[in-house]
């Protein structure tokens, strides 16, 4: 008999502080609205099937297996907005003319570019980034590749310097099969 | 009073071959598979001309020329001193190493594919893989309900019975107005042709061949080229010395263009290819309806009308068994 006011005082202190929990947790994951601007060091790599990677002898670093990117007319990429592709989406010989994100890239002889087909959201708490970019896809030689997922990354709310990374199983077409990963790095530029 | 009605062991199995019509394309997973089939038809239909597969032999030849002439530009350089230039240009020796394996390998696929152009205008000639499953259940099912019919209304036999006739003369002449009996064997030779090439790992060996030959190419753009420019040669020079390393330089864009959508319709239909290859061969198809339609004519001639006198024997109205005579005086 004695159990039951116990019982129901313990209900009653979970349902006070269950929404105050919620709401502590919410609070300590800010959403970054604005544009991660791309800086030097951000890089797109592809690994293959085999596990080796592919080598972009186009690539400016000495490590031909990464591609390395530089910002677009948009300075990066921009969380809460759909950044998409132009259209048309290529000229004549395939080159990407989506130009937002990145500057068009030399990707084997043919410049890929990288736009959002939904908003990416991306949250940070205690300096860890995490979220969502499920709508990036990269063009390339008229073809859309698919190279959303989930991001992780670091954030200095002092600095405001972030590092983004992200790898994405490319499914469907000339490169089935292949593992995109990417890294941006730069500082945050908040709406 | 007389009345046909037909015979059980023949109605039996009419709804035997009813079944077996409707439960085929269950049994062989055709609902599933077929559409496969259509969809890789249709991925493939591009590709499979002789212009497109000729210009796929093209940029093998463009490629192959990039390697000769480049094997002639680093035995120019090495005669020309300095470094050794196979010490200089590593990554070219790793690409002729790797080309004198991939061009025998894509040549061999692409001579099968290009084979294989009238087999595959033959099945995509053939109604739409999608439509085959309805093929067998339609008339399957048509025939059950003959046969229900005819249980349930034994009276209606005469005109059941014709009606089940022209549904097995139509199982019978589908496949020849269709031309099944030449187009599905050519099928079954294009199935057979492509076991060894739309299969996973062919496929990723494929991608792997595009990435050693996009990097062999940059190997000669931006090593060889440079370094024939470093050695004195003027772009005319190089033109006429070494015409194989500046086509393919000229022709890279057009190459990717071409080749990596091909490689991509070859990836996206692995499994359709699969789902194509796990039904009966094709060889059969025909025979699928023609012998249900030949069983259900059969069948149908054989149940010659039956009087219902047979059966049960209508009892006489004893005002007719009277003798004719009964009752004169």
């Amino acid at each position: 008999m004695k159990a039951r006011p116990a019982v129901r005082l313990g209900v009653t202190i979970a349902a006070l502080a269950l929404p105050s929990l919620a709401a502590a947790s919410s609070a300590s994951a800010a959403t970054l609205k604005g544009v991660f601007k791309i800086g030097s060091g951000s890089y797109f790599r592809m690994g293959e099937p085999n596990g080796a990677f592919f080598s972009n002898p186009y690539s400016a670093d000495s490590n031909k297996t990464y591609t390395l990117i530089s910002a677009g007319s948009a300075g990066g990429l921009r969380t809460g907005v759909a950044q998409k592709a132009p259209s048309p989406a290529f000229d004549g010989q395939g080159d990407s003319l989506a130009a937002a994100i990145i500057k068009p890239t030399n990707f084997a002889g043919i410049r890929f570019g990288l736009a959002t087909t939904s908003a990416p959201a991306i949250s940070v708490s205690s300096g860890h980034l995490s979220g969502q970019i499920d709508g990036l896809v990269a063009e390339w030689n008229k073809q859309t590749f698919k190279q959303g997922n989930k991001v992780t990354g670091t954030y200095s709310a002092k600095t405001r310097r972030y590092v983004l990374t992200w790898s994405a199983l490319i499914k469907g077409g000339p490169f089935n099969g292949f593992t995109g990963h990417g890294r941006l790095q730069g500082t945050f530029s908040p709406a | 009073m007389l009345a046909e009605r037909p015979k059980r062991w023949p109605l039996a199995a009419l709804a035997a071959i009813g079944l077996a019509l409707v439960g085929a394309p269950f049994a062989f997973g055709m609902f599933s598979r077929a559409p496969r089939g259509a969809h890789m038809i249709t991925s493939f239909a591009p590709y499979m001309t002789n212009r497109r597969l000729d210009g796929f032999q093209s940029d093998l030849r463009y490629i192959d020329g990039g390697v000769l002439g480049g094997q002639a530009a680093v035995r120019a350089l090495d005669a020309a001193g300095g470094a050794k230039a196979t010490a200089r240009f590593p990554e070219f020796v790793t690409f002729e190493r790797q080309w004198s394996a991939i061009d025998p390998d894509m040549t061999a696929m692409l001579d099968t594919i290009q084979a294989n152009i009238g087999n595959f205008r033959a099945v995509a000639a053939l109604p739409s893989f999608r439509l085959f499953p309805l093929f067998f259940v339609i008339p399957g099912a048509i025939v059950l309900l003959l046969v229900g019919l005819a249980w349930f209304r034994p009276g209606r036999w005469p005109a059941i019975r014709w009606v089940l006739a022209v549904v097995g003369v139509g199982l019978v002449l589908a496949p020849v107005a269709f031309q099944m009996f030449s187009r599905a064997p050519k099928g079954a030779r294009m199935v057979s042709a492509f076991t060894t090439i739309e299969t996973r790992a062919r496929v990723e060996r494929i991608q792997i061949y595009f990435s050693d030959i996009a990097s062999g190419q940059g190997t000669v753009e931006l090593e060889l080229i440079p370094a024939l420019r470093h050695a004195g040669l003027g772009t005319r020079q190089i033109d006429s010395t070494y015409p194989g390393l500046t086509t393919l330089d000229a022709q890279w864009v057009h190459v990717l263009n071409d080749m990596t959508p091909m490689i991509g319709a070859m990836s996206d239909n692995v499994t359709n290819y699969q789902a194509v290859a796990a039904l009966p061969s094709f060889r059969l198809f025909p025979w699928f309806f023609v012998l249900p339609g030949l069983f259900i004519i059969a069948f149908v001639a054989v149940t010659s009308p039956r009087r219902r006198s047979d059966d049960a024997p209508v009892p006489r109205d004893p005002e007719f068994s009277k003798p004719l005579n009964e009752g004169v005086t």
